[in-house]
């Protein structure tokens, strides 16, 4: 039997998980419709145009799933946690506001887009995928601005656990949705563009080597792999403004349970609550000090600034960060890997280099969830950060955990359907020669 | 009228347009699952087609009631989702099966090769049963919420919603009328797709049969009414004007209909449930919930509305010229398409169907 916290956590944290997924490929797959699609216009191109119209399928199928799934959450939030709509959904309104807005323009257009081959001239329909591609990203800004707000709330004037006075602009103000926003971005490219290579990729350790399959791969793995190390760097900016908007997120983050002058960069490892120490970490002696302060003797804040009611589960948080920087750095090292082969030519000929990449998709997933969870479970116990506690938001009503296994059962069976039918998508084409081959196959 | 009032007039005209156009949609689902007969195919396919490119659209209007009250009215929307957990919960499980059963079932179906994804067949099924089981479970939870007996933290339990006489009378209506809105619909587009006298004839009888049924449903409402939400029966006078403007509406759709005047019915089927929608509106106001979450309880503070309102408005402008564009170019005859929209005849809808 589960207690109604841990259910309504279980159900976000799945729900959450679930749309995510179709979110960041919403976020990026127009992107690469557009170049594609573009370079068919401009060169009159049949393979260009194939893979268009091949995406766009599979756009639409991810879509349909990404739309229910994102209004799971905007009820869920009522459902599981009405005492935080209660407080704070006129805070978060208007981000979420104008989400829905982007929701409409991205529908509208991609029903434009999707139905208007046939309707609209080449030139005209590959404006309408404009918009989507705009308004999936702008979404992505909005939803993420506003979980930012939960994590560094700002703006807002309180009495007897009633918003008095809100700052509209709240959200847009909190100092940690820049790093934020950014960060999710770049993960969603990166998590598109190695979907998509590792499609092709696999298509040609098949031995398809056509330029189908080539271009492919090259769009999708170039998107990701020129993305992984920018996104070294911007994960590097968003851990500066956790270390300094949540001190106690960095700790659990980072392991370090005591604030310590030359802190020790702490790599796995579980946190035993008996000693107060990490357990099974490799450390290095005084490297979070200098990552953080570039001085090897700096004070880092530990848990211990805070009293233990107030501190998340160190041991997932902790795991979950390392997981995604861990993935990260080698993401990096398949793009240098990748820029090296390039160069000689041999990128898409070199099978371990290709298996690489197909590994690289199901990773880049892990890295995008771990992050969540890193991020999520490390705001614990608060659902915004110093003001309310998940435990005070949660909903009363018996049956969640019910709730949660529907929900469970539910997504499992999307998700057998949604991987056949993908999987039909990604089998089996060879080169299209004519227009309308395309248009039968597509 | 103050900023908040204005959010929740916006609230209202997004619910009006989500129980038009999404609810011609599950009204579509429906009539999948009661296709019968010898064009039974050409019924499923007309009603895939007519669907198709906006249903994404019109389900948007949803999540933007959704987040019209949380940002709007964010203590209504905590006590909405404490007292009709069940009937919500419902209806989210409806919303995300229809959806994607639909698309599983567009993108699983038969390939060159004559092979379906495993699984299309039951997702066809999956599609029709959510599509019936939704509008039940939303027109339960509206009503609901104005039978005055839902205490603010829930504490009657999560079939309360279910034992008001007048909620189910609600649902049933907004079934019916959901079917009805559809059936009118689907009589046009099977006549601007040419597909054929005898799939037009289908769709307008169906259409007839569902106002017949919606008109028994609303009588039966009124009484009941009474016993059930006092509150709303108090102030009925202020519903006089758009109930009776409903009731014309649904009178005028059925001439329309009876003398296959489809173009200018589907306007009057649309103007029946909308004059519903805003007689029960102004019979509740100020209550979201009644007794229990009113405008003035429940707004958010006066600069929060008032930059709502600003984003709907803004938003308001952006979409609709897009939506337009996205009905006309829908209705637009794709040239090399050879599918339904060729006007040839009925041949075509059930060639996609096999296809």
């Amino acid at each position: 039997m589960l207690d109604n916290l841990t259910a309504a956590r279980e159900q976000m944290a799945l729900s959450l998980s679930f749309h995510i997924v179709f979110a960041v490929l919403g976020v990026g797959l127009p992107w690469l419709l557009l170049f594609a699609e573009g370079q068919a216009l401009r060169r009159g191109d049949l393979v260009w145009y194939a893979l268009a119209r091949k995406w766009a399928k599979a756009v639409a199928v991810l879509f349909a799933i990404g739309a229910v799934s994102g209004t799971v959450l905007s009820f869920e939030f009522g459902l599981l946690w009405p005492t935080f709509m209660e407080r704070y959904g006129g805070v978060l309104g208007l981000p979420f506001t104008m989400e829905a807005f982007a929701f409409f323009l991205e529908a509208i257009f991609l029903g434009l887009y999707l139905y208007g081959w046939d309707r609209l001239s080449p030139r005209a329909h590959w404006w309408t995928g404009v918009p989507v591609a705009i308004s999936g990203m702008a979404s992505a800004i909005f939803v993420t601005t506003a979980n930012a707000w939960m994590n560094a709330p700002v703006g807002l004037v309180e009495s007897a656990g009633r918003t008095v006075v809100a700052e509209p602009l709240a959200p847009f103000l909190a100092p940690t949705a820049g790093p934020q926003v950014v960060h999710l971005l770049v993960a969603a490219l990166m998590v598109t563009g190695f979907g998509v290579a590792a499609v092709y990729a696999t298509g040609l350790l098949r031995g398809r080597r056509d330029a189908y399959h080539r271009r492919g791969f090259a769009t999708g793995s170039t998107l990701a792999l020129a993305l992984a190390p920018i996104q070294g760097i911007v994960g590097d900016w968003a851990s500066r403004a956790v270390a300094r908007y949540q001190p106690v997120k960095f700790a659990a983050l980072e392991g370090l349970p005591r604030t310590s002058a030359g802190a020790p960069l702490s790599l796995g490892g579980v946190y035993d609550p008996a000693t107060d120490r990490m357990r099974g970490a490799i450390e290095i002696p005084r490297g979070l000090s200098l990552l953080l302060h570039a001085d090897p003797t700096a004070v880092v804040s530990g848990l211990d600034v805070v009293p233990p009611g107030d501190r998340p589960p160190v041991t997932v948080t902790h795991l979950a960060f390392d997981l995604m920087v861990g993935l990260g750095t080698g993401m990096i090292a398949l793009a240098v890997a990748g820029l090296w082969l390039w160069r000689r030519r041999r990128a898409t000929s070199t099978r371990w280099f290709l298996r690489a990449v197909v590994l690289a998709a199901p990773a880049s997933v892990a890295a995008l969830l771990a992050g969540w969870v890193a991020t999520e479970v490390g705001r614990q116990p608060w659902i915004v950060y110093r003001l309310l506690r998940t435990s005070d938001a949660v909903a009363t009503q018996p049956g969640l955990e019910l709730f949660l296994y529907v929900t469970a059962a539910v997504y499992a069976v999307l998700t057998i359907s949604l991987v056949a039918i993908l999987r039909r998508l990604a089998t089996g084409a060879p080169m299209p020669q004519t227009r309308d081959e395309v248009e039968v196959r597509a | 009228m103050t900023a908040a009032d204005w959010v929740l007039a916006a609230i209202m005209l997004g619910l009006t347009a989500y129980a038009v156009l999404g609810g011609a949609d599950f009204g579509g689902g429906v009539w999948d699952l009661l296709a019968t007969g010898p064009r039974r195919g050409a019924q499923r396919a007309l009603i895939a087609r007519s669907m198709g490119p906006v249903w994404e659209a019109n389900h948007v209007w949803l999540v933007f009631v959704v987040i019209g009250l949380f940002s709007g009215f964010p203590r209504a929307f905590g006590v909405l989702s404490r007292v009709l957990v069940l009937p919500l919960a419902l209806a989210l499980l409806g919303i995300v099966l229809r959806g994607a059963a639909f698309a599983y079932r567009q993108y699983g179906r038969p390939d060159p090769s004559g092979q379906a994804v495993r699984g299309t067949v039951v997702w066809g099924r999956v599609f029709a049963v959510a599509s019936t089981v939704t509008p039940f479970v939303l027109g339960v939870a509206g009503a609901a919420v104005a039978t005055g007996r839902l205490p603010a933290d829930g504490s009657t339990g999560a079939l309360a919603p279910f034992r008001s006489p007048l909620a189910l009378i609600a649902g049933a209506l907004a079934l019916a009328t959901c079917a009805f809105l559809a059936a009118v619909f689907l009589c046009r587009d099977a006549e601007v797709a040419g597909a054929g006298p005898a799939l037009v004839a289908d769709f307008r009888r169906r259409a007839l049969a569902a106002a017949t049924v919606a008109g028994v449903l609303a009588l039966a409402a009124l009484p009941v009414m009474w016993a059930d939400a006092p509150t709303l029966a108090g102030r009925f006078g202020r519903a006089l004007g758009p109930a009776v403007a409903s009731v014309l509406a649904g009178a005028v759709a059925l001439v329309l209909l009876w003398h296959h005047r489809f173009g200018a019915a589907r306007i009057a089927a649309a103007a029946a449930p909308a004059g519903l929608l805003w007689g029960w509106g102004l019979a509740q106001y100020p209550w979201l919930v009644v007794g229990v979450a009113d405008v003035a309880n429940s707004a958010a503070p006066p600069a929060t509305s008032a930059a709502v309102l600003i984003v709907l408005t803004t938003g308001m402008i952006l979409v609709t010229p897009a939506l337009v564009l996205l009905l006309r170019v829908v209705r637009r005859a794709a040239p090399t398409d050879g599918s339904v929209s060729t006007p040839t005849g009925s041949s075509d809808v059930r060639s996609t169907v096999e296809a």
